[in-house]
């Protein structure tokens, strides 16, 4: 299961395990341990070696992730994205953003952000 | 230490929860990241007991009772599957009640009979329709298994129904030994007089749940291997959900002999009360009806699973 020490009143990240696994694989190959270090890293999130290979297969039979050919150790086999995996963690970074553009503006965070982005550069986003 | 606890196969007894087409395919990674992760340490238990959940979770989903990876044959086979373990513990919450109850038209008086009776009844037409059901679809099935071991033979089947077959053979040997015991007793001696008989009892009780539980496994582990059509599977589905029907009525008609008894005659109740409850609650009854309102649960969630795809293309994947 996925574990972060959320601090309190936290309501949490969107730390589905497939969509960390998509982002971590976005940029290269990763096998399961740089996977992990990597989610660790960029996302604060713990992935148990049960939820990670539990969404691993599942992205693979989605054919979302594929194993890149074995060199000489085939137990720590990495995965890359496929294009179909790329255009799923597009959609989902859209609907993501779309839903973190939408709380900004309601709680007042965009007007503040914009008037931050105009004093510090002179020009509106 | 010998190399089998030091080297990544110590890693092997945690992931034997996994199925074993998931090991083949990810059991060396997962093994390489418990190593890499931990090295020559301890695998802390909570990691241990995630890896047992996430395992069973994958055989359930091997199995087609939860997820979509499975297609409608699968489907409906995993909720027929799931429907035959509810009523193997309506049929040891069952024995619990016909046990429990014996006699009970002695202690009620005539003029309050009617409402238990239709009570009691209830549960005995129920309880035979569905061992009928039960039956007929080993007979459906029948051809399905004689094709296999054409084709097959019996290896991969012998192991589940031999020992479904010892633990009944052992079951139904007790079970006529205590009846040719029970004979020469007193009826003082056999409600609890005698402790030999008390405990050789015991002894019986669990060897008819152990019959129960191995012939159970086995009708799954030998039906999961067969090849029946569409239209067969479809109709043990039908089946099946006309079992979890009759579990409805066996629960509805023990609530009813149950609350009747207790208004009517509430002293035959009160024998083993559990302490803390009326003496209308007694522990054996207790336990029989949690048994069933579980064995419902499970029914439920079978039929569920399983009514969705019935009227869909059930052509196996």
């Amino acid at each position: 299961m996925p574990r972060r020490a959320a601090a309190k009143g936290e309501l949490g990240r969107p730390n589905e395990p497939s969509i960390l696994i998509l982002t971590s694989l976005a940029d290269e190959p990763k096998h399961g341990y740089a996977l992990t270090k990597d989610i660790e890293t960029f996302a604060g999130v713990t992935l148990g070696p049960g939820t990670l290979y539990g969404a691993i297969a599942r992205l693979e039979e989605r054919g979302l992730i594929e194993p890149t050919p074995t060199g000489d150790d085939e137990r720590r086999r990495p995965y890359r994205i496929t294009a179909s995996g790329r255009q799923a963690l597009t959609a989902a970074i859209a609907d993501m953003r779309t839903l973190a553009e939408e709380g900004a503006l309601r709680l007042g965070l965009r007007a503040r952000a914009l008037a931050f982005t105009t004093t510090n550069t002179g020009q509106t986003a | 230490m010998t190399a089998s606890t030091t080297g990544p196969q110590r890693f092997e007894p945690m992931l034997r929860w996994y199925p074993p087409a998931w090991r083949d395919r990810y059991g060396g990674e997962m093994a390489a990241l418990l190593e890499d992760t931990h090295g020559s340490g301890r695998v802390p238990l909570a990691q241990r007991l995630a890896l047992a959940k996430a395992g069973a979770a994958e055989r359930a989903r091997a199995a087609g009772i939860i997820g979509n990876s499975t297609g409608n044959y699968e489907r409906v086979r995993a909720g027929s599957h799931l429907i035959l373990c509810a009523w193997a513990l309506f049929m040891i919450g069952g024995a619990i009640f016909v046990k429990y109850s014996e006699h009970w038209d002695a202690a009620v008086p005539r003029a309050h009979q009617w409402r238990p009776n239709d009570g009691y009844l209830t549960v005995q037409i129920a309880g035979f329709v569905g061992v009928a059901l039960v039956a007929f679809a080993a007979l459906v099935v029948l051809p399905a298994l004689v094709r296999h071991i054409r084709q097959h033979g019996t290896a991969t089947i012998r192991r589940p129904i031999r020992r479904a077959l010892i633990a009944g053979a052992l079951a139904v040997g007790l079970t006529a030994g205590v009846a040719v015991w029970a004979h020469h007793l007193t009826g003082h001696a056999r409600n609890g007089g005698l402790w030999p008989y008390t405990i050789v009892g015991g002894v019986l009780g669990l060897s008819v749940i152990a019959a129960i539980a191995t012939s159970t496994a086995a009708a799954i582990q030998v039906t999961r291997q067969l090849d029946v059509s569409p239209r067969v599977m479809r109709f043990l589905g039908s089946m099946a959900l006309v079992l979890s029907l009759m579990m409805l009525a066996v629960v509805t008609g023990t609530v009813v002999w149950w609350q009747a008894v207790a208004q009517y005659s509430p002293q035959f109740l009160g024998s083993g009360r559990v302490i803390g409850f009326s003496n209308v609650m007694p522990a054996p009854l207790m336990g029989a009806t949690a048994l069933m309102c579980i064995g419902l649960v499970l029914a439920g969630s079978g039929s569920v699973r399983m009514a969705r795809q019935l009227g869909g293309d059930l052509t196996r994947t």
